[in-house]
């Protein structure tokens, strides 16, 4: 596990990319993933978790990578070849939601779930320390909550045999991510919890600290 | 159970916790409140799906992906500059631009996410370097973005036109009217802003200096060409020429500038992902939540105990207003379209409204709605893509809504500033 | 007690006009009530059928088209020119139909779902710029489709290119003429405005629209054998309400057509011109029965079978 060092200094603006600055300066996305990621768990199962983090953002970029794909292909198709690619719409379907749930536990690794925190960066440090506990507790319990109820709609819909028209699959096989999505995000506000239980600082994730980076403050 | 909800949403919300939370703990409320019990949960599950699987949301990660990758390479700050070497010069020329472009962009690609993205990410960072505040910038995109619901081609006035059944086709021309004015009384804003700010100028621009501003955006332009020429041409659908975006912004950064190389674009790929799974899974929450409100038909309890039918033209056109405007600010635009069209069709017909007005009303609440705090798409995205806090998102808003209010009020008693156009160009609607 | 009722359409479309008799039916009879949902209000078409078979909602109208992912023989309705095309014969076929009345309610049944009545939405036309008479004048044509195979495969049998596209985008499209033409009934050609973005509406007597409507199995089954009567003696007052509020239907929405846009053309091709558009039809039915196999064989068989008696019956 991490020292609270070390990981401080992953998210310090200083540490940031490499990357070829534009002439538009830093850009409204630039590297929102720039946290390299590193597993709170011991042993095992922070390799486990680790894989899994590299997964869903490899899932992520071919998610993407294929939607615009299999957009263009199916415009080219409908030109060049008088045809349209039948399955266009429902793969593109899959992926947004295979895009939607790897994104959300991404997120949830890298603190960047939205929230209005007005009042709580107005609390004293002990007080934003109990409610984060709170909030991550939580989240993470209506995260494992939906997770089963995500899991049981999927067997209900196994059970009802119906297929996507177009690619004549199942639909179930579709929506497998979305569980997994969530118990993932429910892991990751779980360790965010525990995190913060029994580190000195206070966390919006295993790794990313509170505070939005002041590289951008207002002018 | 309204009055609980609505509670402990705003409750969740303010404590900080993510946004995703209150929408999903709002809906799980109410799923358990209708059903008694966990029973039913399966179909918020089913309607959370349903959030996330219109197929014009696709052009949203798409319009992201590219702008992003526009952004990183070298398209982006080319086409910007082109434009700073016509308008630098002005007093508040450079928001001014941003937010024609939000309108044109939006007007086109028909999505005011991907409008957020595709124009306020390049122009934000430019913005900030030429002496705006950012939370003027962040309002400004977010709220010229919203323009776009009133330009055609715009899915929430097709919608309104079907259920509705009114001419869709003037619903179109009649959208333009207001869509431009609050275009000009943002423009003014605008320039107030930057005088009273000081945002200091640039020294104009030689022709000769223009002329290789343009040639150094020659690559670049071909965006707008494909966006415009693309969709008005026929050739593609919003989404689609989102993704041949996407295709011609990897071809420019890779090839032409070899600004980018392979895991750029997989970094980008991913941080793309990321923002989609954030802005989205609060889409989906909130399709899960809108189903509660509409199956549970509160806003016909609500309204039914309103007495709209006892109001006269302006009574009700304020009504619609309010209505549409609350409704917006808790839940999904086309929900609330699809279920306030019919509520209020009645009442419309009975005190003898043009529909075509109705619809541009209410196409313009729905706008001030996604807009506007607490929930709103356009927010919500302008967060995820940006990283500034919500606060500080919504903090330079309040002017931005005071125009757009001021902009319905003014179509309630002036409705020629929508039917004027449509009036010249369907002369036999008139009346 | 309160019944929830979801349809696909608007309240004022024929679906809508259908709930809208059943409810009154209900109420006048029982003591129960009705709330009505009308399109998008619950979600899309396989929202609320899910919803209907949770048990959420009591009732739920789904066109067999949509119904095909769910129940593959409903996909029989896609079959070009299996419906005929005479209203009175029309009627007496979804009255009297062994297929609809005995052999539909089984495969429903499977799915946790009483089917209480199919019916006829109207003729299904087609509108497009450039007017067609042949399956060579629809030649690279794009002409939109639901997201479904045997929709896909008539329009490639009819010499068009088919593209499916979510109906969200399609009045958009035809405006801008990424597609050239779309099929829907009379009605909804006129409600949804698709006359303004094409100039042809062309009846080539393919198909009628048909829907369904049914009630969730374990509601209906634990309701008292009044009630039961009740919903049943609800439902064929709504059918004759439909079948009679239909006539001339067609006829109504082509005048407001008209009298919205004098400019649009309309044709009704000839038996002869749609014999070309008939004899493309066999490829549609190879592949039906490649998708649902023997039970599919059966269905069609039956249907064709119900054809014949309903001809003999009313025009004799
Ligand atoms: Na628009
Ligand atoms: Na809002």
């Amino acid at each position: 596990m991490s020292s609270d060092q070390s990981l401080r200094a992953q998210v310090s603006p200083a540490q940031g990319p490499t990357q070829a600055q534009s002439q538009t300066d830093t850009t409204a996305a630039d590297d929102p993933d720039e946290v390299a990621y590193v597993s709170s768990l011991p042993g095992v199962l922070g390799t486990i978790d680790a894989a899994i983090a590299r997964a869903e953002s490899a899932l992520l970029a071919a998610g993407v990578l294929l939607m615009a794909l299999n957009t263009v292909a199916n415009v080219v198709g409908r030109y060049l070849f008088q045809s349209s690619l039948f399955f266009t719409e429902e793969l593109n379907r899959i992926l947004i939601v295979v895009i939607t749930f790897a994104g959300i536990s991404y997120a949830a690794r890298q603190g960047r779930h939205i929230r209005m925190s007005a009042i709580y960066d107005a609390l004293p440090p002990r007080a934003r320390k109990i409610l984060m506990i709170a909030i991550a507790l939580i989240t993470a319990a209506l995260m494992f909550g939906l997770c089963w109820f995500a899991v049981a709609y999927l067997l209900t819909q196994a059970g009802r045999g119906r297929v996507l028209p177009a690619l004549q699959i199942p639909v179930w096989t579709t929506l497998v991510i979305v569980p997994i999505g969530l118990f993932m995000t429910g892991m990751q506000y779980l360790l965010t919890a525990v995190k913060n239980a029994i580190s000195r600082d206070v966390y919006l994730s295993t790794v990313v600290l509170e505070g939005y980076d002041d590289e951008e403050t207002e002018v | 159970m309204a009055a609980a909800i609505f509670s402990i949403m705003i409750v969740l919300l303010l404590l900080g916790f993510p946004m995703m939370v209150p929408l999903i703990a709002g809906a799980l409320v109410g799923f358990v409140t209708l059903f008694g019990g966990l029973g039913q949960l399966e179909t918020m599950i089913q309607q959370m799906m349903a959030g996330i699987r219109p197929a014009s949301l696709i052009a949203v990660p798409m319009f992201i992906f590219a702008a992003d990758i526009m952004t990183r390479g070298q398209s982006a700050g080319r086409l910007i500059d082109m434009v700073m070497a016509f308008v630098g010069h002005l007093k508040g020329g450079l928001a001014i631009s941003t937010a024609a472009a939000c309108t044109m962009f939006g007007a086109v690609s028909g999505s005011t996410q991907a409008t957020v993205v595709a124009i306020g990410g390049p122009l934000r960072p430019r913005m900030q370097k030429a002496g705006y505040g950012d939370s003027f910038i962040l309002a400004l995109i977010v709220n010229a973005s919203d323009i776009a619901f009133l330009i055609p081609p715009s899915i929430g006035m097709i919608i309104y036109g079907v259920v509705s059944n009114t001419s869709i086709a003037e619903l179109f021309i009649a959208g333009i009217g207001p869509g431009l004015l609050i275009l000009v009384l943002f423009a003014v804003y605008s320039w107030a802003y930057a005088v009273r700010n000081g945002v200091p100028t640039e020294p104009r621009a030689s022709w000769g200096e223009r002329l290789r501003a343009v040639r150094a955006a020659l690559w670049p332009l071909g965006f707008p060409v494909i966006i415009i020429g693309g969709i008005y041409g026929g050739i593609f659908s919003p989404t689609e020429a989102a993704a041949a975006c996407v295709l011609y912004a990897l071809i420019l950064e890779t090839l032409v500038f070899r600004e980018m190389g392979l895991r750029d674009i997989y970094r980008t790929a991913k941080s793309t992902g990321l923002i989609t799974g954030v802005v989205f899974i609060l889409v989906a929450a909130g399709a899960a939540f809108s189903w509660v409100i509409s199956f549970a038909q509160i806003p016909q309890a609500i309204l039914s105990g309103a007495g709209i039918d006892q109001m006269g033209q302006i009574g009700v056109l304020f009504a619609i207003s309010i209505a549409f405007f609350i409704g917006c600010m808790f839940v999904d635009p086309i929900v609330v379209i699809l279920i306030l069209v019919p509520i209020f069709a009645p009442v419309v017909a009975d005190v003898g409204l043009d529909p075509v007005l109705v619809g541009t009303l209410i196409t313009l609440q729905v706008a001030i709605g996604s807009a506007t705090p607490p929930f709103g798409c356009d927010i919500f995205t302008a967060i995820a893509v940006f990283k500034r806090p919500y606060m500080e998102v919504i903090r330079g808003t309040p002017p931005f809504i005071l125009i757009l209010l001021g902009v319905s009020v003014a179509l309630i008693f002036f409705p020629q500033i929508a039917l004027f156009f449509r009036d010249l160009a369907f002369p036999g609607e008139a009346g | 007690d309160t019944w929830r009722y979801a349809f696909e359409e608007a309240l004022d479309e024929v679906q809508g006009i259908y709930a809208q008799k059943f409810k009154e039916e209900i109420e006048a009879n029982t003591d129960h009530e009705i709330q009505l949902f009308p399109y998008g209000t619950l979600g899309e078409s396989a929202d609320i059928m899910e919803q209907a078979q949770d048990g959420i909602l009591q009732f739920v109208d789904q066109s067999p088209g949509f119904t095909g992912s769910l129940i593959p023989e409903a996909q029989v309705f896609f079959v070009p020119y299996l419906l005929p095309q005479e209203p009175e014969t029309l009627a007496s076929f979804f009255k009297n139909s062994k297929a609809i009345n005995e052999m539909f309610p089984k495969l429903y049944a499977d799915q946790g779902l009483e089917l209480l009545t199919m019916f006829p939405e109207g003729e299904v036309a087609i509108t497009t710029k450039e007017p067609f008479k042949t399956p060579e004048d629809l030649d690279e044509v794009k002409v939109r489709t639901m997201t479904n195979p045997l929709l896909v495969e008539s329009y490639k049998a009819f010499g068009a290119t088919p593209t499916p596209l979510p109906w969200g985008e399609v009045y958009g499209a035809l405006q801008t003429n990424i597609i050239q033409g779309q099929e829907n009934p009379m009605f909804f050609i006129e409600s949804t405005k698709m006359y303004e973005v094409t100039d042809y509406v062309t009846r080539i007597g393919h198909n009628n629209f048909t829907t369904a409507v049914m009630a969730n199995k374990d509601f209906f089954e634990d309701l008292s054998d009044e009630d039961r009567q009740a919903i049943r003696d609800a439902a064929d007052a709504a059918f004759a309400h439909i079948i009679d509020y239909q006539k001339g239907l067609t006829e109504a929405s082509v005048e407001k057509i008209k009298e919205a846009k004098p400019s649009m053309t309309f044709t009704t091709l000839s038996e002869e011109e749609r014999q070309p558009f008939k004899d493309a039809a066999g490829e549609v039915e190879a592949k039906f029965l490649e998708m649902t196999g023997d039970s599919g064989k059966e269905i069609l068989d039956q249907m064709k079978e119900d054809l014949k008696t309903a001809e003999d019956a009313t025009q004799s």
